[in-house]
């Protein structure tokens, strides 16, 4: 009875995977039952069950004339989830999508989990976060601590990764720009051409790095180092929105018409003139006198 | 989701698929000691005759000379149960692609943020075993909850009927609505609620941080009775295309603007082509742009960037 490829496949994954070492070409087509007669029907058929499994990412290694797949490479480390945790990440998989597919084919590998075959995920909640190509590398790069190269702004970066972060809609990469000496900080979407990388654990990560702090919560607090405290006036239409942004503890004082003054911390003026303007007529700056004057300067020179 | 997910976005070929998913199932399997073919078929999501076909297949696979000890142990006995006993080979899970590794943490971290989601912690102690194994990384997904998520998922689910005050930022204008919440989602960071509302007789989106407030009418409405756009990006406001000249300068700024077509003239200027939705629009366009650029078609906006400047200006005076 001919052997089923499905079961060429694994036996020869289980051979390759747990033997004493290298094993020739020869030695396979003879000893995995399922390859056909002949020398360069033999070879064929072993390069297309190479070229599958390469596909399916096993790690074949060639060396010595021979090939192994090495159990370091091929297994997971001792996870031990238990239902309760395989189950919220199949929630979490479910309700938030970044890559379709992906997702789905690393939670089998952990053991699936009860409901799998279900659309819908059981919270409402549904998300979609931006797909990029360079993401799953970026995120490996900071696993493995390894040094990537890029193009960015039309200039050649080469950092080494501390973390990535999903802000303002956008996805960050923050690390050590090695040719700046300094951090950094470059979204993900705006990288010129392929991510190159180098050999792993090239760098340690900063002590108790946290890429949430990395980039500040408020855009206007991006760039520049002086801060300067901006006093706002909000028009009832729009306080409940701008409170809602902000946080309770902006709120300096809430008028009888409705209307709120907010406290907003602000080291780039030039970001938060355009925050404050997409308020239009239904806020106004009262101090510091200087962001004042340039709201105003910035309008008078659109209506000369 | 179905089976055909678990090649993982890559052209798998059907031989790929079927290994990849049996080289998934074996170690859970052996781990476990056992289980129904149903609820492997749940689990993994694949049809209960594939389960069958393919671990039927893989009791014969094992290593040379395939005598009985070198096998790896499973089979399916008559009543449909799949019975495994831990050997040597395939009884770890095996390494997860960087592409999956970045899935399900990302996916796990944008959910961590949202409240409710992890009361019982199952969440957070599986991404902790998840990063220890993979390697750890700093990752973090900050979905921004709107004030009032919570009520309109509570709303969704109980098919509670609501009143809103909502900010149209086209119109720039507070309008009151009745509405009937039928699903909230998120992309790419912003909240949205997919409703019937009562005032445009039809199917809505609303943004979630926009809704000054909500109240439950009390009543309760047939989700049957609206249908759902049929796509998720259904019905916006209805734009028309205004042409801008600006400096070379502005260009990610124009890029920056939805669906922006923008061209080099020969005097190194650029010209933007923005399809646009209401003047209110226009104006935020406008105020972030600056003094550099001018509207030039149609005619009827072009003073709408000095007509705004001077309106917020008389606060200022």
């Amino acid at each position: 009875m001919a052997v089923d490829r499905l079961e060429r496949l694994t036996n020869l994954v289980a051979f390759l995977l747990h033997g004493s070492g290298p094993v020739r070409l020869a030695d396979i087509v003879d000893q995995v039952p399922g390859y056909p007669p002949g020398a360069d029907a033999r070879r064929q058929a072993f390069e297309r069950d190479k070229r599958l499994l390469r596909d399916e990412r096993i790690p074949i290694i060639e060396e010595s004339g021979g090939y192994r797949i090495a159990p370091e490479d091929y297994y997971l480390a001792p996870l031990q989830l238990d239902e309760g945790e395989r189950r919220a990440l199949r929630v979490a998989v479910a309700a938030v999508s970044v890559s379709r597919g992906a997702g789905w084919a690393g939670l089998a590998k952990l053991g699936g989990a009860h409901g799998a075959g279900a659309s819908s995920p059981p919270l409402g909640v549904r998300a979609e976060l931006v797909d990029l190509p360079a993401l799953p590398i970026l995120h490996s790069a900071v696993r493995t601590r390894t040094t990537v190269t890029f193009v960015y702004g039309g200039q050649e970066r080469c950092v080494d990764p501390h973390g990535l972060l999903f802000r303002w809609g956008h996805w960050y990469v923050v690390g050590h720009d090695r040719l700046r000496e300094a951090q950094r900080t470059f979204r993900v979407d705006r990288l010129e051409g392929a991510v190159a990388v180098g050999p792993p654990a090239a760098f340690e990560h900063p002590e108790g790095f946290d890429v949430a702090t990395a980039l500040p919560r408020e855009p206007w607090m991006v760039g520049g180092d002086e801060v300067v405290v901006a006093t706002v006036k909000v028009d009832s239409l729009l306080a409940g929105r701008v409170c809602g942004e902000l946080g309770a503890e902006a709120e300096a004082e809430r008028r009888g018409d409705g209307s709120v003054v907010v406290h907003i911390p602000v080291t780039n003026p030039q970001v938060f003139r355009s925050w404050v303007l997409d308020l239009l007529d239904h806020a106004e700056v009262l101090a510091p006198a200087d962001l004042r004057a340039e709201v105003v300067a910035w309008l008078r020179a659109m209506d000369p | 989701m179905s089976a055909s997910n678990a090649g993982g976005g890559r052209p798998a070929g059907r031989h790929g698929a079927r290994l990849s998913r049996l080289l998934a199932m074996v170690p859970w399997l052996l781990e476990e000691g056992g289980a129904s073919v149903v609820d492997i078929a749940n689990r993994f999501g694949v049809n209960e005759d594939d389960v069958v076909r393919d671990l039927e297949l893989v009791g014969l696979c094992g290593v040379p000379p395939y005598g009985g000890g070198d096998l790896v142990d499973v089979w399916v006995d008559e009543s449909g149960y799949v019975h495994a006993y831990p050997g040597p080979y395939f009884n770890r899970p095996t390494k997860l692609t960087p592409a999956e590794g970045f899935a399900v943490l990302a996916a796990g971290r944008a959910l961590l943020r949202v409240a409710g989601s992890d009361h019982q912690g199952y969440l957070a102690s599986a991404l902790a075993k998840l990063e220890t194994a993979l390697g750890q990384s700093s990752l973090e997904v900050d979905l921004v909850i709107p004030v009032h998520l919570g009520d309109v998922q509570a709303a969704v689910d109980d098919r509670a009927r609501l009143e809103v005050r909502y900010y149209s930022a086209w119109r720039d204008e507070l309008t009151e609505r009745r509405l009937d919440p039928h699903a909230v989602h998120s992309v790419d960071g912003q909240w949205y609620l997919e409703a019937y509302c009562h005032r445009a007789e039809g199917m809505r989106r609303f943004r979630v941080d926009r809704l000054e407030s909500l109240v439950r009418t009390g009543e309760q409405f047939d989700p049957q009775t609206a249908a759902l756009p049929a796509e998720v990006f259904g019905s916006g406001p209805e734009t028309r295309p205004v042409v801008l000249i600006g400096p070379a300068s502005a260009r990610r700024a124009f890029e920056v603007a939805p669906a922006a077509r923008v061209d080099e003239l020969p005097d190194g200027r650029l010209r933007a082509t923005i399809p646009v939705a209401g003047t209110a629009f226009l104006e935020r366009l406008l105020l972030r742009l600056g003094p550099g650029v001018e509207v030039v078609e149609p005619r009827d906006v072009v003073a709408v960037g000095s007509q705004v400047a001077k309106r917020i200006l008389a606060r200022y005076a």
